[in-house]
């Protein structure tokens, strides 16, 4: 028997983890409708966004605020490089290529965190503020819930006006249709690539925060299946759809919730493998997701 | 005012137009015209800039411009209303529009110009919030080419813009192109619609797989209608 | 001075070809005679990732998709082909299940080579089954789908613990694998990729992957041509798992992540992708650096050192020299004008 309140917890809990994969679809969105490229670094710049955090916060005592902001810049600053280094190179050539890049980037820096932190997971102290349990009849949730489901729609609002309303907004949506007809514009795709990569990680960054503090641990490699379940979560949303990106995020956290917790226990390590599975049965079914349109080849 | 000098592009390994010269004077109205496959749309792209030729030269105003990105040939000046469209039909009338003067700063020139295109096409006022994936193959071209204009050019280039239209537009259309040519604007127009371009055009060129065939006064070119036919195979 | 490469050309490739095997194979006998098991190991094991590299060149290299499913595909050969061979008397003491009537009995234990194909088999309906839905699409699809057919599998893997013992794994698994076995799988394969791939199906291959809307002009139906390059593929990398869980002896689910897949893709990619000789070169080189690497990795306590390196190949082979040590520059292919 399921209880009402058990129901209600979970799709909670759900809504909130929700929220977070659809801040990482969100970047991965932009970057995928503008490069037709799955960055799987992303998924490293959560990792990079949590630790520094936990470097800025915890070992350095910088206040809450600060930090917030610090790994904010150092998100920007990293996918900054990311695209300079790894991806100016690569864009006009075979799509494969920057796929491989890609992972060899995220590889490459996971590795090097756990060089740096050690293959051993930190525990992750948010602050206090953000830790206290309110126990309500129908709900139990820590203010971090707030925050984080708080922070995510922000970003999302003002993300979308962004979009809609400004210059630089609208020359991203017309690049990510066409980066051709984009050019013949006037638009310098060179540097709505860049500022897509700026603002995606970024958010990647303080995502990674929100991670490590609804957790309670950051591992060198928590960004990776991260990053991966992103891209599901725009393939369930529908690829190329930015609110798609975000609907398909909160889908995603609901879903994988609801199988976690009515799957019998000890099937929990199924867990990872019960996204892909439902990854594989919406290409199967409705490969455009939800929100899609059918992707011209 | 535009002139190419010998350019050789290729499409990937393909080489699509081979020792390609054309030159189009300030003020007129040239036309490149020949088959499908001929290479007219990969001369096109190679004088806008996105496409980069192997060899040859393109000039502008006396300047070299052949290695100049196309979305700082916007700013000299240059537009091209591509084949197809190629309008962004997931954003609004509008949007497309604004983003035809994307690298302008001169609001009243803007507005000035938006109140012309406007003028020469009410219905992309009617339908200023659609969706542009929404309007009709004709409204599309009509937004295309408004487009084109709200970069203020001073050398246009339009790929088939009759294409796939009835012919009650194309004759709208190229009425418009007729006036447009008349407000200053150089025109270099791409058909396979012979007829409505040479009514219009100054001078004219035939292509024929990649290469420049025969060139001459529009008259000329349409009199020598047999050279014509044996070079388009009708 | 004579002049090779004429002389090269000359003679009978498939005389050189032959040649050059027995050498290979007299090398390996004096090896093994004279090196310690060790050695031996590394020598088989690069015999084994040949296997599972050159297979994955024919569905990432040449066909130009970009699978990270492989070790999901050698985890089913691996499993497949350790739970057909166990002994019965093992199966009792490590509580592993006994083979089903169907399978042979309870008293029943499979020799190697039958186990082997077997596995292989298995990967490559489980290939052709999510194959058939995904490579319709965009190859990013597959990439994420076929990753995530690497998770799922592990997942079962540590679940179904009747089966597989869970996240213990299966030890004690008898080492059939020997140099021998190793490189006449490697042989095997390395002969049937250069066939398909100078046939008409990998002249099709190579169409799809150089435009694949211009190969379907030409009439060239790419489903069917990914799923036979993935199929195949992924028969391969399932022998290449058995030979690996006959070569170690003990397989666990973690064995099998991405980071398995990811040392194979690195071996293609830094090797060559889309030549023959290409992975084998990576393999090679990858391998002896990997344990050249790792006494220093646990002298200095550094782990992940190697990984790091290998990561680090990739990037800079991707910027540099993407077509791989063994490959060939592909023409220019900058057709757009960019900055």
């Amino acid at each position: 028997m399921i209880s009402s309140e058990y129901l209600i917890q979970q799709i909670f809990n759900g809504i909130v983890f929700g929220a977070m994969y659809a801040l990482l679809a969100l970047g991965m969105t932009v970057i995928y409708g503008i490069l037709r490229l799955i960055h799987f670094a992303h998924g490293a710049l959560i990792t990079v966004g949590a630790f520094s955090f936990y470097l800025f916060f915890m070992v350095l005592g910088l206040p809450f605020p600060a930090a917030i902001v610090l790994i904010i810049a150092l998100g920007a600053l990293m996918g900054l490089v990311l695209d300079v280094v790894a991806y100016k190179k690569a864009v006009g050539g075979p799509e494969v290529a920057m796929l491989i890049t890609s992972l060899g980037f995220y590889i490459f820096i996971e590795n090097l965190m756990k060089l740096i932190v050690s293959p051993q997971p930190y525990a992750f102290h948010a602050p206090e503020f953000l830790d206290r349990i309110y126990s309500m009849p129908v709900l139990t949730f820590r203010t971090i819930d707030i925050f984080i489901i708080a922070t995510s729609v922000g970003i999302m609002v003002f993300f979308t006006l962004f979009v809609k309303r400004t210059k630089m907004g609208v020359a991203m949506r017309a690049t990510a249709e066409s980066g051709e007809a984009a050019r013949m514009v006037g638009i310098n795709i060179s540097r709505v690539i860049s500022i897509s990569f700026i603002i995606a990680s970024a958010i990647a960054a303080i995502t990674g925060f929100m991670w490590g503090a609804k957790y309670g641990q950051i591992s060198y490699n928590m960004g990776f299946m991260a990053g991966v379940k992103a891209f599901v979560a725009i393939v369930i949303g529908g690829v190329g759809s930015i609110p798609g990106a975000m609907l398909g995020g909160f889908m995603l956290g609901i879903l994988e919730m609801f199988s976690v917790a009515f799957l019998p226990p000890g099937y929990a390590a199924y867990r990872d493998g019960i996204v892909f599975f439902i990854l594989i049965l919406i290409l199967i079914v409705k490969p455009s997701g939800i929100l899609g349109q059918k992707e011209v080849e | 005012m535009l002139k190419v000098e010998a350019i050789d592009v290729h499409y990937g390994i393909i080489p699509a137009v081979r020792e390609l010269s054309l030159s189009v004077e300030k003020g007129q109205i040239s036309t490149l015209i020949g088959a499908n496959g001929a290479g007219k749309t990969t001369t096109l792209k190679a004088i806008m800039g996105t496409l980069l030729p192997k060899k040859g030269r393109v000039w502008y105003k006396g300047e070299d411009v052949t290695t100049v990105p196309a979305d700082r040939r916007v700013g000299m000046g240059f537009a091209l209303v591509p084949e197809g469209r190629q309008i962004f039909s997931k954003l609004t009338v509008k949007e497309n529009l604004g983003l035809g003067a994307y690298h302008r700063n001169d609001r009243e020139g803007i507005r000035k110009d938006q109140e012309w295109i406007y003028g020469l096409f009410p219905v992309l006022q009617e339908r200023e919030s659609q969706l542009a994936g929404t309007l009709s193959g004709g409204e599309q071209q009509m937004l295309a080419l408004g487009r084109g204009l709200m970069s203020h050019p001073e050398f246009l280039m339009l790929d088939e813009p009759s294409l796939g239209l009835a012919p009650i537009v194309v004759e709208d259309i190229y009425k418009v192109i007729q006036e447009i040519n008349r407000s200053g604007i150089t025109i270099l127009l791409v058909e396979q619609n012979i007829n409505m371009a040479m009514k219009i055009s100054n001078y004219a060129y035939v292509m024929e797989t990649g290469k420049i065939r025969a060139e001459g006064a529009a008259d000329e070119v349409m009199k020598g209608e047999n050279i014509m036919k044996a070079y388009l195979g009708e | 001075m004579p002049d090779i490469k004429a002389i090269f050309s000359k003679v009978d490739k498939r005389l050189l070809a032959g040649a050059l095997i027995g050498l290979l194979f007299l090398c390996l006998w004096a090896a093994k005679a004279g090196l310690s098991k060790y050695v031996i190991f590394i020598i088989s094991l690069i015999g084994v990732y040949i296997v599972a590299a050159e297979s994955l060149n024919l569905t990432n290299g040449y066909t130009g998709l970009f699978s990270l499913g492989h070790a999901g595909f050698m985890a089913i050969g691996a499993y497949t082909s350790t739970l057909l061979t166990f002994p019965v008397k093992g199966r009792d003491l490590f509580v592993i299940a006994k083979l089903p009537v169907f399978l042979g009995g309870p008293e029943a234990a499979w020799p190697f080579l039958p186990a082997l194909i077997m596995g292989g088999i298995f990967a490559a309906v489980v290939a052709a089954i999510v194959g058939l839905p995904v490579l319709r699409l965009r190859g990013h699809y597959l990439s994420v789908a076929s990753l995530g057919l690497m998770v799922l599998i592990t997942a079962l893997a540590m679940n179904l613990r009747d089966l597989t013992r869970g996240s213990i794994g299966i030890n004690s698994i008898p080492t059939y694998t020997n140099v021998w076995w190793a490189y006449i799988a490697a042989v095997i394969t390395v002969y049937v990729v250069w066939r398909i791939v100078n046939s008409s199906f990998g002249r099709a291959m190579k169409a799809i992957r150089e435009d694949e809307t211009a190969a379907r002009v030409q009439g060239i139906n790419p489903l069917k041509y990914k799923l036979l390059a993935f199929t195949v593929g992924a028969f391969f990398a399932g022998i290449a798992g058995g030979l690996y869980a006959h070569l170690s002896g003990a397989i666990r689910p973690y064995a099998f992540s991405f980071n398995l897949t990811f040392q194979i893709v690195i071996m293609v990619v830094i090797g060559g992708q889309g030549t023959i000789a290409g992975p084998v070169v990576g393999v090679v080189i990858l391998t002896i650096l990997r344990y050249v690497l790792k006494p220093l990795e646990e002298a200095l306590g550094i782990y992940g050192l190697v990984e790091l390196i290998y990561a680090l190949l990739l990037i800079v082979t991707m910027l540099r020299k993407p077509e791989g040590l063994a490959g060939k520059r592909v023409g220019d292919r900058k057709v757009a004008l960019l900055r």
